[in-house]
């Protein structure tokens, strides 16, 4: 089954807004803006692997400002007290929530793992087994963020 | 009263925290566990009065920490604040006794919606 009939990138859009509306932009003063640019460099990865009925990650990318002022946020700190280990942790959580809320929508019996984060560009984090199959590309106060979602090519090949 | 906060993310931990006293709830005491079994650990030997617990967690999930307190007989109120919400994920959270089920991203709204005829 491609999971494109089951989540669309307007589904994965309104998810993210749900997580900028409750913790990154609460006041509603810098939201992302979607540029659809699917080339732009990232250099924090944060992943979270589905498996089960559907197999693919889900990951999320934006670059080390971006991911400084999520962590920011989500601590009520200012950016120059974030550390390595809140950045990890954050970006980690961000995609466990993106995640999750994708599990809901694809069929029953799924299973999610822990977050993966790698704090690396974007040549360190390559899924040789699965391919892109959506995503959402934009900026937040001019920093890349995207968050994509891959599916196994092993399970497209043997459906 | 005592609340547990588990969940292998310290900074949800924290958003936990900050939320309940957004909502409204101050002034309770917080314990905190960084994984499942550490939940059953401290639901055990802190005696909470509420535990509110993620799903997806190192050593134990939440839901087999449910499960685990309710086999010993520990009838604490538990409920689940999640990333993840299937409707499989509910009715096993329902049947094993968990009082809420709160999807992240959530606010200070749903907070007070939920934790206010237990709070008070």
């Amino acid at each position: 089954m491609s999971v494109e009939t089951v989540v669309t990138a307007d589904d994965l859009a309104e998810m993210v807004e749900q997580v900028w509306v409750s913790y990154l932009d609460p006041e509603g003063v810098s939201p992302l803006v979607m540029t659809g640019d699917d080339k732009q460099a990232t250099e924090v990865h944060s992943t979270v692997s589905i498996t089960g009925t559907w197999h693919g990650h889900l990951v999320y990318a934006c670059s080390m400002q971006a991911a400084k002022k999520a962590a920011a946020a989500f601590l009520a700190m200012e950016q120059d007290e974030v550390g390595q280990e809140d950045i990890s942790d954050v970006l980690g959580e961000l995609a466990n929530i993106v995640g999750g809320n994708v599990k809901a929508m694809l069929p029953a019996g799924c299973f999610l793992s822990l977050p993966t984060v790698v704090l690396a560009p974007e040549t360190a984090s390559y899924y040789p087994a699965a391919e892109r199959i959506s995503g959402l590309y934009g900026v937040w106060d001019a920093e890349p963020i995207s968050i994509s979602m891959w599916q196994s090519v092993k399970q497209e090949a043997t459906a | 009263m005592k609340i547990l906060i588990a969940d292998d993310s310290r900074v949800m931990r924290q958003i936990v925290t900050r939320t309940l006293r957004q909502a409204g709830f101050d002034g309770h005491d917080l314990v905190e566990a960084a994984d499942g079994a550490e939940a059953v650990e401290k639901a055990t030997s802190e005696k909470p009065d509420l535990v509110i617990s993620d799903w997806n967690m190192p050593e134990m999930t939440g839901i087999e920490v449910l499960r685990k307190l309710r086999a010993d007989g520990n009838n604490v109120k538990f409920g689940f604040v999640t990333s993840e919400c299937t409707e499989e994920m509910k009715s096993a959270a329902e049947s094993a006794g968990s009082a809420f089920f709160i999807v992240k991203p959530f606010t200070a709204e749903q907070f007070d919606e939920v934790f206010s005829p237990i709070l008070g």
